[in-house]
């Protein structure tokens, strides 16, 4: 860890996790190109739990892919715990989206031939950890996130909101450094979508995980210490959280999404 | 507007389509070539009754071919299930944009007539290459010449292949017609969404299946072992039906024994992504365990064939040697005291027959003595051996041949004449080849007493050249006595041997086989019995069965194993594309490319090995049992033809494995 991942903040150290700077990217060849992200900086610190705003079409999505080492920028660089994933070979890139990043879509993304149990083991054994401790691990894991019950069924016979849960129990077991979260509570309803947030924020809390969301949805991103609000490739404003309860903040956040122009149909 | 839709469905799922294509390519070519075998009679060099004989294996290449078409008829119509199935969201799709189910048939047909006519032509144009190839394999199996290189087309195989083909085509397609027909839509655009289910749950019920399946298995095994190739015996149907039960209730509770097993063990469990080639072949076998049994069974068919049909011909090949030493012989058997007729010559002269100067042949007298086989042999014999000599008749009395007789019938094919002594005898058989025990009496008896006199044994080892040529009976045994044998000699047949020293020894051969095939129907002396053979009809007889044997059993061989290894590789590649989006969350959540093409190779090894490895156990239990029967001549046939089975499976079983990893692999790679 570099001296300058380090900042001070509030005047408690922080640990600088990901860091976007000046990043760009655009889609087409010549003649015909459109900025999916128009020069986008922030930064994102340890046990931070960041949401990303914006409509349709605003580069949320590509900016997750590009943080995820899914796709890549045209310029700029990110630097995740120190590394710069804009310079990595593809094999390393392999071997540090395995042991730095945990992932949690919207369509969850859980194999359908394998139980939960077996699901959450699975990212433990790519990651080639002892036979003896995996057991262990995903008992803890199960119990924080309130899956014990679920271990042995197979996603079909899950609800959305367990199926989240095991996604998010699959994400966090491997304790990556960065969470990346695409519409966690898309295909949720606002029960479970409650529920899965608790959980998120009670992670967040205890393991000091930090988590970077995207979304749509103003009552999830309600959950979110600090949001940015993305429209046209470019932040359009920042809200941080603050000391405001979790109804002020999402108020604020309404307000920004009408401004936006983002309907706020979207709300529930 | 539909034929257009068909032709770039077919154009873009040509890689669905790939092994389907080349599996019905490869059938044709085969069908082609094996019904075409009769029109190499162009181009071979064969005499009146060998044309005869292809026109015989003609006929049964032509029965096994409606057996064959059977077989790929079924596999035909399982690829096109399976690849419509494979379509049912694409089938959706146009049905939801209002195209009525007639025109999804219309369009599916004109798909199955591209692909039909497509691999009909390029199968009958290979059909036609690969069946030069085995005009000339023809002519080495029936030891015939080829009088000169022709480019052969048989056009009444191509017809016959068209026919053949056209006529499952039309099947296929009236199927695909009645499968469509069933589709309700909401199934067609949910296909994919739809989970397997697993029919066998219960840990402990699976364990029990599997228990029950070894234990049938065993039984199976010892039943036939003991009962051997016994059709007519009722425990034989018995332990058959056994051995397909027991084959399917090990691919019915074995994936989920398997997984409950490998579950105890962690360090496998929990190794690299051990745990998903698990679930995902545990998904497929759960529903596929029919088809696993039938491929199973099929192989296992495929390698006894094949097995048997290398024993029979390894076992007469070597029966036949020293059996041929002379272009024709006959026999005139004396069966009763006061036959008329004794003396072959006379018969001979009473048949009008005359021999032409360059057709030289001599006269010889068989005659039995007062001693059997098994007072000479007895001794070296074990008891399943003396029982297998009187089955076949050979324990009687010896025959023998006087010293002046025989050097003349060897002189005759230009060896020299040997000398014996008064009290010396000659041993003249190929009984070596049946056991051990000749070998043993040559080694440890010196002498033979016959009617109270001693005789010693002049050869150390016994000559293996018969005294005349002969398709009946092709073990031999003789002792050459001296001329004034004092023993009592019972005249047991006269005989003739020819050589035909003509310029056109054909034209010999087709007087002499006519006339030898003449007199076995002659009435007028029904009474006397007289056989005889040319060297052509041996060869015939005895390379004609193998050759029947060897066409049919790599016919049907290859049939199998084409069908069995293209339903398996159709199989997986279907799975793969049905698990691209595990796949791809496999990638998402950071699995190597390393690890996922591991993973395929481990499911694709599995899928492959596992009916093999079952059918190769099976084949080893029917390996001993057709062993049993060809035993006393093939002990060295094993290694020879397990080496010949072993690299028909490598080449195509192999290829077809290597096929579906390398179709996997992009499957995945490119999505």
């Amino acid at each position: 860890m570099s001296l300058s991942n380090k900042l001070n903040y509030r005047g408690i150290t922080m640990q600088n996790i990901l860091n976007v700077e000046k990043i760009e990217k655009y889609y087409g060849n010549k003649g015909n190109t459109t900025k999916a992200i128009d020069n986008i900086s922030f930064k994102v610190d340890k046990g931070e739990f960041v949401g990303i705003m914006g409509p349709s079409g605003s580069g949320k999505t590509t900016i997750l892919n590009c943080i995820s080492t899914i796709d890549n920028v045209t310029t700029g660089h990110i630097i995740i715990n120190g590394q710069d994933i804009t310079t990595l070979k593809v094999k390393d890139i392999e071997k540090f989206r395995r042991d730095e990043l945990g992932f949690i879509f919207q369509d969850f993304n859980l194999l359908d031939t394998l139980t939960a149990y077996e699901n959450i083991a699975l990212a433990l054994t790519i990651q080639k950890r002892k036979n003896t401790e995996i057991d262990n691990i995903i008992k803890n894991i199960a119990g924080k996130l309130e899956i014990t019950d679920v271990l042995k069924k197979y996603p079909f016979q899950m609800s959305g909101g367990q199926k989240q849960r095991v996604a998010s129990a699959r994400a966090l077991v491997t304790e990556p450094s960065l969470i990346l979260a695409d519409e966690p509570t898309g295909a949720l309803d606002s029960k479970s979508s409650r529920l899965l947030l608790d959980s998120f924020e009670k992670l967040n809390k205890e393991f000091q995980s930090t988590i970077l969301m995207v979304t749509h949805d103003a009552f999830t991103a309600s959950y979110a210490h600090r949001i940015l609000f993305i429209k046209d490739g470019r932040i359009f404003n920042e809200l941080i959280r603050g000391r405001d309860t979790r109804k002020e903040f999402f108020n604020k956040i309404i307000e920004i999404v009408t401004l936006l122009g983002g309907d706020s149909g979207d709300v529930f | 507007m539909f034929s257009k839709i068909s032709l770039n469905n077919v154009k873009r799922s040509f890689k669905d389509y790939f092994i389907y294509f080349i599996t019905l390519t490869f059938a044709v070519c085969i069908f082609y070539s094996f019904n075409s075998i009769e029109a190499q009679n162009s181009m071979l060099e064969m005499g009146k009754n060998t044309i005869a004989f292809m026109s015989t294996l003609n006929k049964l290449i032509a029965g096994a071919s409606v057996f064959v078409a059977f077989v790929l008829g079924g596999l035909i119509a399982y690829a096109n299930n399976f690849l419509i199935k494979k379509r049912k969201k694409e089938l959706g799709i146009y049905m939801i944009l209002g195209m009525p189910k007639g025109k999804i048939s219309q369009i599916l047909i004109i798909e199955t007539i591209i692909i039909g006519l497509i691999s009909l032509v390029v199968g009958v144009i290979l059909g036609i290459l690969v069946s030069q190839g085995l005009s000339i394999i023809t002519a080495k199996l029936l030891v015939v010449n080829i009088s000169k290189f022709k480019f052969i087309i048989s056009v009444s195989a191509v017809i016959k292949t068209t026919v053949y083909f056209s006529i499952m085509f039309l099947l296929v397609m009236i199927l695909n017609q009645r499968t469509i027909s069933k589709y309700k839509l909401i199934d067609m655009l949910n296909a994919s969404k739809k989970n397997e289910k697993i029919k066998l749950k219960s840990p402990f019920l699976s364990i029990v299946i599997f228990l029950l399946s070894v234990v049938t298995l065993v039984v199976a095994y010892t039943l036939i072992l003991k009962i051997g190739l016994n059709p007519e015996n009722i425990l034989f149907i018995v332990s058959i039906l056994m051995g397909i039960i027991g084959t399917l209730l090990f691919f019915f509770s074995l994936s989920n024994f398997f997984i409950h097993a490998v579950q105890k063990n962690r360090k496998i469990y929990f190794k690299d992504l051990n745990i998903f080639v698990l679930r995902q072949i545990n998904n497929k076998i759960n529903t596929n365990f029919l088809s696993m049994t039938v491929i199973c069974l099929m192989i296992f068919l495929t390698i006894t064939l094949l097995f048997t049909m290398f024993s029979f011909k390894g076992s007469y090949d070597k029966l036949i040697k020293g059996n041929t030493s002379f272009d024709a012989s006959s026999q005139l058997y004396i069966n009763k005291e006061d036959q008329k007729i004794k003396d072959i010559k006379e018969y001979m002269d009473l048949m009008n027959f005359k021999y032409d100067n360059y057709e030289k042949h001599v006269f010889f007298k068989e005659y039995k003595l007062n001693i059997t086989i098994s007072d000479l042999l007895n001794k070296y014999l074990t008891e399943t051996e003396k029982k297998d000599f009187e089955e076949n008749y050979l324990d009687g009395p010896v025959s023998t041949i006087k010293l002046s007789d025989y050097n003349r019938v060897i002189q005759l094919k230009g060896q020299s004449p040997i000398n014996i002594s008064e009290d010396e005898v000659i041993v003249v058989s190929n009984y070596e080849q049946m056991n051990s025990a000749l070998e043993s009496f040559m080694k440890n008896e010196s002498t033979i007493n016959i009617d109270n006199k001693v005789y010693s044994i002049k050869n150390e080892v016994p000559i293996k050249e018969n005294i005349v040529t002969t398709g009946s009976y092709l073990d031999f045994f003789y002792l050459i006595v001296p001329d004034n044998f004092s023993g009592e000699l019972n005249l047991y047949s006269t005989g003739f041997n020819v050589m035909f020293e003509s310029k056109d020894p054909k034209q010999s051969e087709e007087i002499f086989s006519n006339f030898l095939n003449d007199i076995s129907e002659n009435v007028e002396y029904t009474s006397i019995q007289v056989v005889g053979n040319t060297i052509e009809d041996v060869h015939l007889r005895v390379h004609g069965s193998t050759t029947m044997i060897v066409f049919l059993g790599v016919y049907l061989g290859i049939v199998f194993l084409v069908s069995s290894a293209a339903v398996l590789a159709l199989q997986q590649l279907s799975d793969i594309s049905d698990s691209l989006n595990r796949y791809n969350t496999l990638k998402k959540i950071g699995v190597t490319d390393k690890l996922i093409n591991k993973a395929i190779l481990q499911q694709n090894l599995i899928y492959f090995m596992v009916p093999l490895a079952l059918a190769i156990i099976h084949s080893i239990v029917g390996m001993i049992v057709i062993n049993r029967i060809f035993s006393a001549y093939s002990s060295s046939i094993i290694g020879s033809s397990s080496l010949m089975i072993s690299l028909a499976l490598v080449i195509i079983y192999g290829g077809y494995f290597y096929a579906t990893y390398v179709g996997s692999k992009n499957i995945v790679r490119n999505s």
